[in-house]
């Protein structure tokens, strides 16, 4: 393990109980300043993945680090150095942005943030000044989104966990995002993410895996990819064609 | 960390919509059960004054001193306020003479039947009812309705320990659902002691222990909410869960322990017990009948052959003998009457008591039960008011008729008619009334019967206990199960 490595997974692997495979034998590492996006269709064993370093889920085999630390050996250890946004987080809707903000500041243990850095923050994911202070409630899937985005910024650690980020995120939306996950790359953070979107994958990621049924069947850095046509490998690959 | 969860969880408790209109509703309603439970304590406090004054008057005025009859009120107790318990149903008026056995009449329910039908809603039916509600319905997604937001991934993407989540979390709802219970408790102290409502020390005691009983009864279905919401993955299936959990806990175990204990201790009904005291009685005056007439024959025996003078001469001699002779042998019978029901209302008392105690036993596996049962006990309206009251009535009625016979002695009249026929005044009929009033002075006072403190506060102290076994033993249950909960 080198110390450049924030995220890696070591020949991780998850049976769940009824049997099924659903994360087979998978390594990769990414380092502090590196996006790695995942792609991989319906059921190919990304969440199950990110589940894993989150610890929510025990490896049938393997192991998966965060900043050295295995996550199911010392969870509380290794989640300190993990922030992680969810394919769809409601968050509470009877708490206003701020509120929600700050309550999971607090958990990831930053006391110290005044109502200028929420405002900022929110500003930052791009949520309008005027909702800052609305109940959740009344949020589009997006508005909450952007709201979770800015809870795992706040938490300002080294590396970022990310499921389908841009799932409830409209074009120009999702355009910012992957914009704000590049300026966060720059920060030096290590971003593992999720995503069906192939195309800003290839825009952003620094490298890129494909899961097919729990396995890590292609794994190339942007370099390797450069003149490919990154759509076509990955119906390839998801056809098995490489196999 | 703890702190910031347990203030989270008060705050989604508190700001919550539902809050509002539901708890301050819950509050304000126990706050005016508590004002009017203090306007119906005084008016049945002004009634038992001009009552018990009424009774003293006609007691004066009786027709003699053999044929009073005092009339016994049971005085209304402040601790009615917050639990009328069995305060209604039992009779509030016993009359006390040598004739009748005492029994107590005119129940609130008997007399005003409208309010049988709904009966009071005092604090302890509120707290009981609607606070147990409110506790499961503020808690039972308390797990896996953050789970169903995603927050609980949230949370748990953080080092968040679980033992401290799932204790902040019942501290954060336990917090936000006493409060709006303690905040009315504490004022309806504040108003009992500005309207001067009467009350000993030991009855304040017995108050706060009474609250305390209450807080820890929200405790118990705080912790069954969150149980159940660790319980099961979804929301809408917990809150069925809740429902049913709490109509069983409030409703249907308690009644069902009490209906199951009936079957399986069946107790004599009142009337039969008194059909078997009035038979004995019957049969006891027919026997002492049968006696009479026979020893009239012997005492009439030696008459024959004797004159007329010797025969008065006779007659003369054994009259008071035979008039002693007589006199106790009814006495007799009364006495072994009164000993039969006696035997009888302990034996129907004994066997109430079993199947109290077996439909106690049984409907305390609610918290419901365990709740009113120790309230009751605290307030001293339970279920053992009546036979208080007339254990004390029946001591109170031989000290009375003591009090009366002598009396009566001393006025050298039975209280019956006397009549005198005298040559110079010719008949003159005497009805006991010597003077126009009697002088009660001397008479026996009746002491109203309290529960002993020691017994009440055993009694409390099961029931409390249980409470705190059941918080217990259901928080645990939540706590075991969350530190394996599944948070994706
Ligand atoms: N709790 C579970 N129990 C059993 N099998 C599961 C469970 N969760 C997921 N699986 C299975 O594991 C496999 C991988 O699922 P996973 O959610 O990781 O896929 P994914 O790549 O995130 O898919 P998607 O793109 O649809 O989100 C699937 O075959 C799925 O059916
Ligand atoms: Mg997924």
């Amino acid at each position: 393990m080198s110390v450049h490595t924030m995220l890696e997974a070591v020949n991780l692997s998850k049976r769940y109980e009824d049997g099924a495979l659903a994360v087979d034998d998978v390594s990769f590492s990414v380092r502090p300043g590196e996006i790695f996006a995942m792609l991989g269709g319906n059921g190919a064993g990304k969440t199950t993945t990110i589940n894993i370093f989150l610890n929510f889920l025990e490896p049938t085999a393997g192991e998966a680090r965060i900043n050295g630390i295995a996550a199911h050996r010392a969870p509380l250890e290794a989640k300190r150095h993990v922030a992680f946004v969810s394919e769809n987080v409601m968050l509470y809707p009877t708490f206003t942005a701020v509120q929600n903000l700050d309550y999971f500041a607090r958990l990831g243990g930053k006391t110290q943030y005044t109502a200028d850095d929420y405002r900022r923050v929110l500003l930052r994911v791009g949520l309008q000044e005027e909702a800052h202070h609305k109940k959740l409630k009344g949020f589009s899937k997006g508005m909450r989104q952007k709201c979770g985005i800015a809870i795992a910024i706040l938490k300002d650690a080294p590396a970022i966990l990310l499921d389908e980020p841009t799932s409830g995120l409209d074009p120009k939306s999702g355009f910012e995002f992957m914009q704000l996950l590049g300026s966060l790359r720059d920060e030096g953070k290590a971003v593992l993410m999720s995503t069906h979107d192939i195309f800003r994958a290839k825009e952003t990621a620094d490298t890129i895996g494909i899961m097919r049924q729990g396995r890590l069947v292609m794994q190339r850095s942007r370099a390797g990819l450069a003149g490919e046509d990154l759509e076509r490998l990955y119906m390839e690959h998801m056809a098995g064609v490489h196999e | 960390m703890l702190a910031t969860i347990i203030v989270h969880e008060l705050k989604n408790i508190l700001f919550s919509p539902k809050f509002s209109v539901t708890v301050a509703v819950a509050s304000v309603l126990l706050l005016l059960s508590v004002v009017a439970g203090i306007g119906q304590y005084r008016a049945a406090a002004a009634q038992y004054e001009t009552t018990t004054q009424l009774v003293q008057q006609e007691m004066r005025e009786a027709r003699g001193w053999m044929a009073l009859t005092n009339k016994v009120l049971r005085r209304p107790d402040p601790m009615q306020i917050f639990v009328s318990g069995v305060a209604n149903d039992v009779g509030r008026l016993s009359g006390v003479n040598a004739f009748q056995a005492v029994k107590l009449s005119h129940s609130t329910f008997s007399d005003d039947p409208v309010y049988a039908v709904f009966r009071f809603i005092d604090l302890s039916f509120i707290v009981a009812v609607v606070f147990s509600l409110l506790a499961v319905l503020f808690t039972y997604d308390a797990v896996n309705g953050e789970k169903e937001r995603g927050t609980l991934q949230l949370t748990f993407a953080n080092a968040v320990p679980r033992a401290q989540y799932i204790l902040g979390k019942f501290a954060g709802a336990w917090l936000g659902l006493v409060l709006p219970l303690l905040v009315p408790m504490l004022l309806s102290l504040l108003l009992l002691a500005v309207t001067a409502v009467p009350m000993t020390a030991e009855e304040w005691g017995r108050t706060v222990l009474l609250f305390g009983g209450a807080v820890l009864y929200v405790t118990v279905f705080v912790a069954l909410g969150i149980l159940l919401s660790t319980l099961t993955p979804r929301s809408s299936a917990s809150f069925l869960y809740a429902l049913v959990l709490w109509v069983c806990a409030v409703f249907i175990v308690p009644r069902a322990g009490t209906t199951l204990a009936g079957h399986l201790v069946p107790v004599p009904t009142v009337a039969e017990t008194e059909a078997r005291r009035d038979a004995f009685a019957k049969d006891r005056w027919a026997q002492y009948e049968a006696q009479m007439q026979s020893r009239w024959k012997e005492r009439n025996a030696p008459l024959e052959g004797m004159t007329k003078e010797e025969r008065e001469a006779y007659r003369d001699e054994k009259m008071w003998e035979w008039m002693e002779q007589d006199d106790q042998d009814r006495k007799q019978v009364q006495t072994d009457i009164d000993e039969q029901a006696r035997r009888l209302t302990e034996e129907l008392r004994n066997r109430r008591m079993e199947q109290e105690r077996l439909a106690f036993t049984l409907s305390r596996l609610s918290p419901a039960s365990s709740f009113q049962l120790a309230a009751m006990n605290l307030a001293g309206t339970d279920i053992a008011l009546k036979t208080r009251y007339e254990d004390a009535l029946n001591g109170y009625r031989t000290l009375f008729n003591e009090y009366k016979e002598k009396k009566a002695k001393e006025s050298g009249n039975s209280g019956g008619f006397r009549i005198e026929v005298n040559s110079d005044t010719g008949v003159k009929i005497d009805a006991g009334r010597e003077r126009g009033v009697l002088d009660l002075t001397g008479m026996p006072q009746f002491t109203h019967p309290s529960p002993s403190a020691a017994e009440t506060m055993r009694s409390a102290f099961i029931d409390l206990g249980l409470l705190g076994l059941f918080s217990l033993a259901a928080f645990a249950g939540a706590f075991v199960r969350f530190l394996r909960y599944d948070v994706r």
